[in-house]
């Protein structure tokens, strides 16, 4: 395993590099998309580069910065959002009731009729 | 003959919704009191056959305004509500009162001196809710363009207001000069609305003045609900021009109710136009 993630860092350096062949990058884009320890190592190289190109006096180089919540922190804050809201929203109807006071809104309307 | 029979009934039908036919909303609100039937108010509201009829009533918990229009169809009367109504719904938390508010709209068709009966607060089927009865009636009046109301409260817990609301289709306008304490003759004119200007001379201590007047309509108010409930129907504009000003520039406007206060307009040679308007007399 460790060989095989061997392998593939060293493919990371050559794509950075700009050395990797088309097939062989496409291989690593499907490899990153399953594996977080290389997307990760990729990620953190990529940053240690623009950390040199800027300080060798390239402003522009910039890297998207990586995200800060976890997909799985994220729903779980969420779904806590929406139980809080409906908690909330139960006890308020029951504290001080919804519009209209219960009744149909068109039982309080005028009417006309003929005699 | 025929023919000339139809024609006849057509020109009398035709005269009876002309402008020489009075209308007459005839109004009773009633409460249902252990069986019985218990007249908290009672009145009447006339005037011109395009005349509305603004109804306000209101209790602790709830506040009804109604504006009833009538379309003459035929020997029937469509009879139109434009219902704007506020409900108490319960209480904050600070303990204020908590109000909902709705407009609607009821359209009925009734023949003349047909009884319509008007749930305005809803629920026809709630025990004690009270109902106003309102009937339709026409007549030949000779031209007299003037609203008539008449009132009756015979339960004063119920705050009930009957209103005509009738657009002029022209006003009398007295027009006076004011310098100090001295006031010219006043110079009363009948003006239609959107009518060209008249051109009108009033003298103070042998001083001639001379002004362009026409009356125009007001622009129509902003919130519906004014506009909804007929509120500035009866406000008439007063537009003052010098004779050489070009078209479009006036020396001001006045606008009012035909309630005969005057209102006033300072003129540019330091004197002061007073404006009354009031309903025109007979014709």
């Amino acid at each position: 395993m460790a060989d095989t993630h061997e392998h593939w860092l060293k493919q990371i350096d050559a794509e950075l590099d700009g050395e990797l062949p088309l097939a062989e990058r496409a291989a690593l884009a499907k490899h990153l998309a399953t594996c977080s320890h290389c997307a990760g190592a990729r990620a953190s190289q990529l940053e240690v580069r623009v950390a040199l190109a800027r300080s060798a006096g390239n402003p522009h180089a910039f890297v998207v910065p990586r995200p800060s919540i976890r997909a799985g922190t994220l729903a779980l804050w969420v779904a806590a959002a929406l139980a809080s809201g409906l908690v909330g929203g139960w006890f308020a109807s029951q504290r001080w009731g919804g519009p209209g006071g219960g009744s149909a809104l068109e039982e309080t309307r005028g009417t006309i009729v003929v005699q | 003959m025929a023919l000339s029979s139809f024609s006849s009934v057509v020109l009398a039908l035709a005269a009876l919704q002309g402008p020489g036919t009075r209308l007459t909303y005839r109004i009773r609100v009633i409460e249902p009191d252990a069986g019985a039937q218990h007249v908290l108010a009672s009145g009447a509201v006339s005037g011109p056959i395009d005349s509305d009829m603004r109804l306000t009533l209101r209790t602790d918990t709830a506040e009804v305004e109604v504006l009833f229009q009538v379309t003459p169809v035929g020997d029937t009367v469509s009879l139109a509500g434009e219902f704007f109504t506020r409900r108490r719904v319960g209480r904050s938390r600070r303990g204020l009162p908590i109000w909902e508010e709705d407009s609607y709209r009821r359209l009925i068709q009734v023949t003349w001196r047909d009884t319509a009966r008007i749930y305005p607060f809803g629920s026809r089927s709630q025990v004690g809710a009270l109902w106003v009865e309102l009937v339709l009636e026409r007549e030949f009046a000779g031209g007299e363009a003037r609203p008539a109301e008449s009132f009756d409260l015979a339960d004063s817990t119920v705050d009930f207001r009957l209103e005509a609301v009738v657009r002029p289709r022209r006003a009398r306008v007295i027009l006076n000069l004011v310098r100090g304490d001295t006031v010219s003759a006043p110079r009363p004119m009948d003006l239609v609305p959107e009518q060209p200007p008249r051109v009108v001379q009033l003298v103070l201590r042998g001083r001639s003045t001379t002004l362009f007047v026409s009356l125009t309509r007001p622009e129509p108010a902003r919130s519906p609900r004014e506009r909804g409930l007929g509120r500035e129907a009866d406000v008439v504009c007063l537009r003052v021009a010098a004779p050489a000003a070009p078209p479009g520039q006036t020396l001001g406007t006045i606008c009012g109710r035909l309630n005969n206060i005057a209102r006033q307009l300072p003129l540019p040679s330091g004197d002061t136009l007073t404006a009354t308007f009031a309903w025109p007399g007979w014709r």
